[in-house]
């Protein structure tokens, strides 16, 4: 977690939302959460958009005694993203950038073939699944933040994750 | 450990795989941001969904205070309303009445008219030439502002009521009424009272113009009492022409301040109908009688029929007096005039602290009225609309989760 985030966070947790601050903090993990999720880069630059412009509208009923800034943004993220796969009825094939690929080309053979198989991996998965691995591993957001954003505790988000975990090591088990 | 290991290593192929934006939108996204996240959707460029989200983006706290404002703006132009409304109400039904001064404050009280009515129905009858006290009354007036230093002096002259058919400058009260009630004869008795407050110095020659006014009016003083002194008064109970009322009760009202004045009718049509009908199909049975006993011949048959006819007149003359009884009720209006004796209310005579606690009360009980009415109406429609929104929201909840269930 950065720092800028750890001080969003503890001015969230004063009161006052400091939205510019959020959003630079929050830009690229709110697009990274929902690219994650919806595997549609183009699906995940509308709900990132559409995420903050809700969040921007609603700024004034944050409350920050009900959870930090950044989980009530993605929370808001999330109703956004569920919008999107809702509207399409169906979850779209990430469509893989040319950088991507080029970068798992001039890696690590190892480490390209896990990131391959990660790729499939997460395409087999549930989207609740997915939905898990994005907002830790992609949104950093802690077990607390994950369960208040999908409307768990913060253990059983734990618990789920640690299941979904298991079930990419098994996926990827040929290239660990 | 090695699922620990593995899972480490899983985290941090994903860490490198975390999808970056790219830079073309992360500008275009700060644009948007600079410049406060324009709408994009033509959707919201309606006034209406333009005000839903304006609502939506309020926070509770300031949610609850914007309705609590609105709802008091809408209060307090209700009662704004309803209260003009009523004083207009209250200046039509003055304006209604006979002409009279209308500018005083007027409080009607509840229970006089029947009392009044009822009252005037004992007025007593006498013949005519046994000490009659119409019209003239100076000498009672003099009488009567004499008084000095607390004492009281009573007025009771004896009064001789005109018939209503010889008095040549006196009309029906009916001849005064609407057209309507003209067309179908209505007989209505009529009585007012009316309160002035005069100044202790002012109250003799406040009494002495009353007793002016009735004499104009051609009315009667019934019973008149004054006392002078600091708490003293005067009260003056008149009968005046009906056709005249009008113009007595403004010859009243000028006179000082009015505290109150009422006024009221009684349709008494029926009574009259039925007593004149009686008394018709009474003197037919005296015509009858009357052809019987000049053709009986037995002077049983005379005796009975001579009894019968007296029991008949009697009872025809107590109709006689009944329906000249009921055409004085609506030839003459009874009146009473009360002056109190004190201090006005203000410097002005016009509306004072009394009057304003008077009037704040009044606008209170509006407001209070509005918004019983307005939270009976409303707390039905905000529950329901409390329930659609719930509804609502957990319907779009529950769709949202399926859509990760697809």
């Amino acid at each position: 977690m950065s720092e800028a985030v750890v001080a969003d966070i503890e001015s969230s947790r004063q009161g006052e939302l400091d939205f510019e601050r959020l959003y630079r903090s929050s830009r690229d993990d709110v697009y990274a959460y929902a690219a994650g999720l919806l595997r549609d880069r183009t699906a995940a630059e509308d709900v990132t958009a559409a995420a903050f412009e809700r969040a921007y509208r609603k700024r004034s009923r944050f409350d920050a005694e009900r959870g930090s800034a950044r989980a009530w943004l993605f929370g808001i993220a999330r109703n956004a993203a569920l919008d999107e796969l809702r509207r399409r009825g169906r979850q779209a094939e990430l469509s893989t950038d040319p950088a991507d690929a080029a970068g798992l080309q001039n890696g690590d053979d190892q480490r390209s073939e896990l990131r391959l198989l990660l790729d499939g991996a997460l395409g087999m998965l549930e989207a609740r699944e997915r939905e898990l691995i994005a907002l830790k591993f992609f949104a950093g957001l802690s077990n607390a933040e994950i369960g208040r954003v999908i409307g768990t505790s913060a253990s059983n988000a734990g618990t789920k994750l640690h299941r979904t975990m298991d079930k990419l090591r098994e996926a990827c088990d040929g290239a660990l | 450990m090695e699922r620990s290991r593995d899972h480490d290593r899983i985290a941090a192929a994903l860490a490198e795989a975390r999808p970056a934006p790219r830079q073309a939108f992360v500008q275009e996204l700060d644009q948007q941001a600079a410049g406060g996240f324009p709408r994009r959707s033509p959707v919201g460029s309606s006034p209406l969904a333009e005000f839903a989200n304006w609502v939506r983006a309020l926070s509770p706290q300031r949610l609850l205070v914007t309705g609590a404002t609105a709802g008091l703006a809408v209060i307090a132009v209700t009662t704004v309303i309803v209260a003009s409304n009523d004083s207009a109400s209250e200046r039509l039904a003055l304006d209604s009445r006979p002409a009279t001064e209308n500018s005083h404050h007027v409080q009607p009280p509840a229970s006089t008219s029947r009392a009044t009515g009822a009252e005037a129905t004992d007025i007593p009858s006498r013949p005519a030439g046994a000490g009659g006290y119409v019209g003239g009354l100076g000498a009672n007036s003099k009488a009567s502002s004499s008084t000095h230093g607390g004492s009281e002096v009573q007025s009771s002259p004896l009064i001789e009521l005109p018939d209503r058919n010889a008095s040549a400058n006196l009309t029906p009260a009916t001849t005064n009424l609407a057209p309507l009630s003209r067309r179908i004869h209505r007989e209505i008795e009529r009585s007012a009272e009316i309160g002035l407050l005069a100044d202790p110095a002012d109250l003799a020659d406040d009494s002495a113009k009353v007793f002016a006014a009735v004499r104009d009016a051609n009315g009667i003083v019934l019973h008149s009492s004054t006392s002078s002194g600091k708490n003293g008064g005067a009260r003056f109970e008149l009968l005046i022409p009906s056709v005249r009322l009008g113009d007595a009760l403004a010859a009243f009202s000028s006179i000082d301040e009015v505290r109150s004045r009422h006024e009221a009718t009684d349709d008494i049509t029926k009574p009259t109908i039925t007593t004149s009908e009686e008394l018709q199909d009474t003197q037919a049975r005296v015509d009858g009688l009357l052809a019987q006993l000049s053709g009986a011949e037995a002077e049983s048959e005379r005796e009975a029929i001579a009894a019968e006819l007296h029991a008949e007149r009697a009872h025809a003359a107590r109709l006689r007096n009944q329906l000249s009884r009921l055409h004085q009720r609506t030839a003459y209006s009874r009146v009473l005039v009360r002056i109190q004796s004190g201090a006005s209310t203000d410097s002005g005579g016009a509306w004072g602290v009394g009057d304003a606690f008077h009037d704040a009360g009044h606008i209170l009980g509006i407001a209070a009225g509005v918004t019983l009415i307005g939270l009976a109406v409303i707390t039905p429609l905000a529950l329901l609309c409390l329930l659609a929104w719930l509804a609502q929201r957990l319907w779009l909840r529950s769709r949202r989760e399926r859509a990760l269930d697809a």
